[in-house]
């Protein structure tokens, strides 16, 4: 044991320099998991410590509409049974704010937020500069705002602010506020009124999007009965009841969902990093043969010597994942500043290295070190001391060894992949997609070195040598390309991926499109409204006001999909269980077209309903079937005569699931929405959405370029997430170049010496390396690159559900990059030899 | 001490059979100084190697102190030789990672040896080569690395030392030293040698002296029973002067 403790020490201690690199594939992979594990759990902790607050009650009942009376009775009689001893509602609309004082032509969309004196049931409202909160504070059209509103509107606490009708005074700014959700988007800052003075704002017309919220207190014991009985007794209506545990364990199976997500990805990083390692344990035992043939014939056991290297492998592994950890610390040290001042209850976790997350990092960098060196290992039994008296290649035979071991570490593997990802099928997947992608570099490999044979006629002798080095016995091409290949592979599918992604993800304005969009038009306001937008003073471009009514599906009587009540429509209804905004017009627009059956021409009293193509599709929709419709108690049930395909990404003037024939909803109550080409300017911009206000306060605007300043800040955030994922492969992956490259510079070094006394010069040699090198890694790349096509495809359609698009840049790039850097890797680490006398060299063989 | 029994090494050169030794029989006496001569390629370091367990023999038994060798693993093989082989090579094979001092302990430390430290330092000073215990091999002129090999040959004591061209690297006066060393190691602690050597020189310092030509024994002053073709067959006398049948 001792011998091999101290051979361990004193191989690290020579060697530790053409180690690093193995330490830092492991760190790289490890710092991954255990940073984005850490960051989940932080983030876990905070939600699980706050869970009621999160929604502000024990309890939530919410509906889109009024409450009926019958829901009123249904609540009251249940709160009664079940105890309740708490109860308080809200109301919480989006609308357009501006200052009261006419003089400042400006309006903004906020998030109002109409409470009861009882608010918050749980947590608590923090306003700054220690001001304490009261219910009194927004009594009497006093207003709680955001910071953020006061810098749009220019106005200070103290001042005055219109809400819809009514002028309300800013009495606190708020800092935190309970009942926010974690990650919800709002479309403006946060405003608070009182309950009691909303309805003077004129803001509760017909169709109007606010939401009625009661919170409640209940005793623990009777929390879940009550959800369960309230879903019961609103099984047909548009109420949702949850309980603060079931926002945490939804929240919770979202958490888990991401932790594990995330953990794979971090996951796939180690094994980048693990395969690098397997080559650079391969090369270090083939440097190591003499050495391992002198400790065989001086006495040491086969079994010995290889727990010499486990013991370095453990160590340098362990060593690793312990810079990993450290890495991970600094990663995460940089959130708060990244979040900034953000209200959002990300900002109010305690980011660190969690001990759960690093020991796990630590016992996957670990584990991996050993799965992935174990195999190469094993060959030191092969190396017989007779090395030291002849070279002599001993007989190829099955060595069944090896390949029990190498199905044992297949199955670990597959068992580690399946721990983080919670799941034995992703994790047969994973190391599935892993195996069937080597089996096809390798091929693909051998393959391409065949069709580049012919250049071994070539007229330079640096080609005609570097393909000829290629198939030569002992050459190392196959597991350069499989290592180069899968590097190259992993480099051009993210970045292909992160392209198409970002790609989804943006979002542009065309010169001409609309840029403003109108919501709550009432219908008696529609000729108003029409008038305003046509008047040239208020500078608005081309319009059109669109009918909208909401709806939900309450049954299809069709060829494959039948579903005879809402509660079939909720449970089987793929797509379509949920509330839809219709409209009806004669007219395509330009980013739709009908891929199926035909497009009506003229109103008709028969009702008719176009379907978009992936709502069909998904619901198993067809032409000639009839979808019964509930629009405000009212069934009208029309018959399936198109399918059409909606370019959403143009959907400038609104995109409809659903689009009605004229002639059937016309008199059905209703409102409108107006997209519209604004103002330009600023100020010209502020100015229209001032005095649209002023004359129709329930109207809201969302002016696009304002939001997509918001969408931008959050897809940055998104597209940054996404981009350092990419970047950590990537760099896994250069890591893997690097490993396979080096690998093979021990026999390259022993022949440039060779060719230097036959009278080969430095350029010669150095143009030799390139071109090896340099066709190394252009077969590599273009197998890499050809395997990232597919990974696309694959990913696109089966992962992601968007359209797989090919960037044939990314891959001509990739192909080119992986050439030119295979071949910089190989000149440069081989400098030494083309600046060396070469007596140096073939002394030290 | 040492028994070869119908040994014969035959190995695949391209996709030809090449016979490097021809069968042979032959007994080397413990305490014997031994020199195999011959010239390039005649068989004399694989004739080495199969004595140390280091190669396996075509067909044939090698016997070290009555244990048939070429019936054991590669674990024992291993085990054997570090109790009882000491091997030194033309090329060093130090092992460049570790010291003068730590290639010596090696051995000992395989063996689970006590006192390592102190018997590493005794053969280094052994060997003369004190002051240079924590240097690198490649810090190490040719001279002084063969000491260091000789040193750690010596490292568990063995009763068999086995030298292939253990001053093929060396000058003239280096080779000397060595040869020095190995003969008063011979004497000293009675340890059997036997040594490989193109050089007749060096090959006049030994007690007895094998020729080795093209696979086949040419010349002996051990007389061996070696299997011709024919089947004829000698009997086997030992000889004690390498004066008696001349050089």
């Amino acid at each position: 044991m001792m011998f091999v403790l101290r051979m361990a020490a004193r191989e690290t201690r020579s060697s530790w320099r053409r180690l690093l690199f193995f330490f830092v594939c492991i760190a790289v992979g490890v710092a991954a998991i255990v940073a984005l594990r850490s960051v989940i759990q932080s983030v876990r902790q905070v939600i699980g410590g706050e869970a009621r607050s999160l929604i502000a009650a024990d309890v939530l009942i919410a509906t889109n509409r009024d409450w009926t009376p019958n829901a009123r009775a249904t609540i009251d009689r249940r709160l009664a049974e079940f105890g309740a001893y708490a109860r308080t509602e809200a109301i919480e609309t989006p609308t357009m704010v501006r200052p009261a004082d006419p003089s400042r032509p400006v309006a903004k969309m906020a998030e109002l937020r109409a409470v009861q004196s009882a608010f918050p049931l749980y947590g608590a409202v923090e306003l700054r500069e220690g001001q304490q909160y009261s219910h009194a504070l927004i009594a009497n059209h006093g207003a709680l705002v955001r910071p953020e509103l006061l810098t749009a509107l220019n106005v200070k606490a103290g001042e005055q602010i219109a809400i819809g009708t009514t002028t309300f005074t800013i009495r606190g700014v708020i800092a935190k506020e309970p009942g926010r959700g974690v990650g919800d988007f709002s479309l403006g800052p946060r405003v608070i009124i009182d309950y009691a003075d909303l309805e003077s704002t004129g803001l509760l017309s017909f169709g109007s999007r606010a939401r009625r919220v009661m919170s409640l207190k209940v005793p623990d014991d009777r929390i879940e009965p009550l959800v369960r009985t309230l879903r019961v007794d609103f099984k047909d209506e548009f109420i949702n009841t949850r309980s603060y545990r079931s926002n945490e364990d939804q929240v919770g199976r979202d958490f888990d969902r991401a932790e594990n997500y995330l953990s794979l990805v971090g996951l796939i990083i180690v094994i980048l990093g693990g395969i690098a390692v397997s080559s650079v344990t391969r090369v270090f035992i083939l440097q190591k043969m003499r050495s391992i043939a002198v400790l065989k014939c001086v006495g040491a056991r086969s079994a010995q010597i290889i727990s010499v290297y486990i013991l370095q492998v453990v160590a340098l592994g362990l060593a690793g994942s312990l810079l990993g950890v450290a890495m991970a610390r600094g990663a995460i040290a940089a959130i708060p500043i990244a979040l900034g001042s953000s209200s959002s209850i990300l900002s109010q976790a305690k980011y660190g290295v969690t001990w759960s997350a690093a020991l796990q990092g630590i016992g996957i960098g670990v584990l991996v070190s050993l799965l992935f060196s174990v195999v190469p290992l094993l060959h030191v039994r092969l190396i017989r001391p007779s090395l030291l008296l002849r070279d002599e290649k001993s007989k190829r035979r099955v060595d069944w060894t090896t390949i029990a071991v190498t199905v044992a570490v297949a199955v670990a593997l597959v068992a580690l992949t399946a721990w983080q990802a919670a799941s034995v099928r992703i994790g047969l997947v994973v190391c599935g997609g892993f195996a069937g992608l080597a089996i096809v570099l390798v091929l693909a490999g051998r393959g391409l070195v065949a069709a580049v044979s012919p250049l071994a006629n070539a007229r330079s002798f640096p080609l005609r040598h570097a393909v000829l080095h290629l198939s030569r016995p002992g050459n190392q091409t196959r597991v350069v390309l499989l290592a180069v290949g899968l590097g190259a592979f992993f480099i051009v599918g993210v970045r292909s991926l992160q392209a198409s992604l970002l790609d989804e993800f943006s979002i542009q304005t065309a010169a001409d499109s609309p840029d403003m969009f109108l919501l709550d038009i009432q219908r008696a306001q529609e000729s108003g409204v029409r008038a305003f937008l046509s008047d040239p003073a208020h500078g608005a471009g081309e319009f059109q006001l669109i009918p909208v009514l909401r709806a939900r599906v309450v049954g299809v009587s069709g060829r494959e999909t039948n579903l005879a009540t809402v509660e079939d429509v909720r449970q089987r209804g793929v797509s379509i269980g949920r509330e839809f905004t219709l409209t009806y017009r004669d007219h395509l627009e330009s980013n739709e077209r009908i891929v199926e059956g035909a497009f009506w021409r003229g109103p008709s009293s028969e009702p008719e309903v176009s379907v978009e193509k992936m709502i069909a599709d998904r619901a198993k929709l067809h032409v000639g079937d009839t979808m019964r419709f509930d629009i405000l108690g009212r069934i009208v049930s029309p018959r399936i005569t198109s399918i059409r395909d909606v370019a959403w990404r143009e959907s400038r003037n609104g995109g409809f699931v659903f689009l009605f024939r004229p002639g059937v909803l016309e008199q059905a109550p209703q409102t409108f929405v107006a997209p519209l080409k604004g103002p330009s300017g600023v100020e010209a911009r502020g100015r229209f959405q001032h005095d649209l206000v002023e004359r129709f306060p329930n109207v809201s605007v969302i002016d696009f370029r304002e939001i997509l300043d918001t969408l931008r800040d959050v897809m940055s955030k998104v597209t940054l997430a996404i981009t350092v994922v990419g970047g950590l492969v990537l760099f896994s992956g250069a890591l893997i170049l690097i490993g396979a490259v080096a690998m093979t510079k021990f026999q390259r070094v022993y022949e440039a010496a060779v060719f230097k006394t036959l009278g080969a010069n430095t350029r010669a040699i150095a143009r030799m390396l390139l071109y090896e090198y340099g066709v190394l890694g252009s077969l590599a790349g273009v197998i890499g690159s050809a395997g990232a096509v597919v990974l696309t495809w694959g990913v696109s359609r089966y992962a992601l559900d968007i359209p797989w698009r090919v960037f044939p840049a990314e891959h001509v790039v990739g192909v080119l990059l992986t050439s030119l850097l295979v071949a910089l890797i190989g000149v440069f680490s081989s400098l030494d030899v083309l600046r060396n006398k070469p007596l140096a060299t073939l002394r030290a063989e | 001490m040492i028994q070869l029994r119908e040994v014969s090494k035959t190995v695949t050169s391209g996709t030809e059979p090449l016979t490097i030794l021809h069968p042979l029989t032959l007994d080397i006496p413990r305490g014997q100084f031994v020199a195999i001569v011959g010239p390039s390629g005649s068989g004399k370091s694989t004739l080495l190697g199969l004595i140390a367990g280091l190669d396996a023999p075509t067909s044939g038994r090698v016997l070290i102190d009555g244990v048939d060798i070429t019936a054991l693993g590669e674990d024992a093989l291993a085990k054997l030789r570090g109790e009882k082989i000491g091997f030194v090579f033309q090329f060093f094979h130090l092992i460049p990672s570790l010291t003068a001092y730590e290639n010596v302990a090696v051995p000992m430390e395989i063996a689970g040896a006590q006192n390592v430290r102190t018997r590493a330092a005794a053969l280094l000073e052994e060997v003369g080569l004190t002051g240079r215990a924590h240097h690198y091999p490649s810090q190490l002129s040719g001279g002084e690395q063969q000491r260091v090999a000789l040193a750690r040959a010596l490292a568990n004591d063995p009763p068999l030392v086995l030298a292939d061209e253990p001053t093929g690297n060396l000058d003239t006066t280096n080779g000397r030293h060595i040869m020095d060393l190995l003969r008063s190691i011979h004497v000293s602690r009675r340890t059997t040698v036997v040594l490989v050597t193109h050089d007749a020189e060096l090959a006049s310092l030994a007690d007895a002296r094998l020729t080795l030509r093209d696979g086949r024994v040419v010349d002996n002053t051990l007389v061996l029973r070696q299997a011709q073709d024919e089947g004829e067959q000698e009997p086997l006398v030992l000889s004690r002067s390498k004066r008696e049948f001349g050089s």
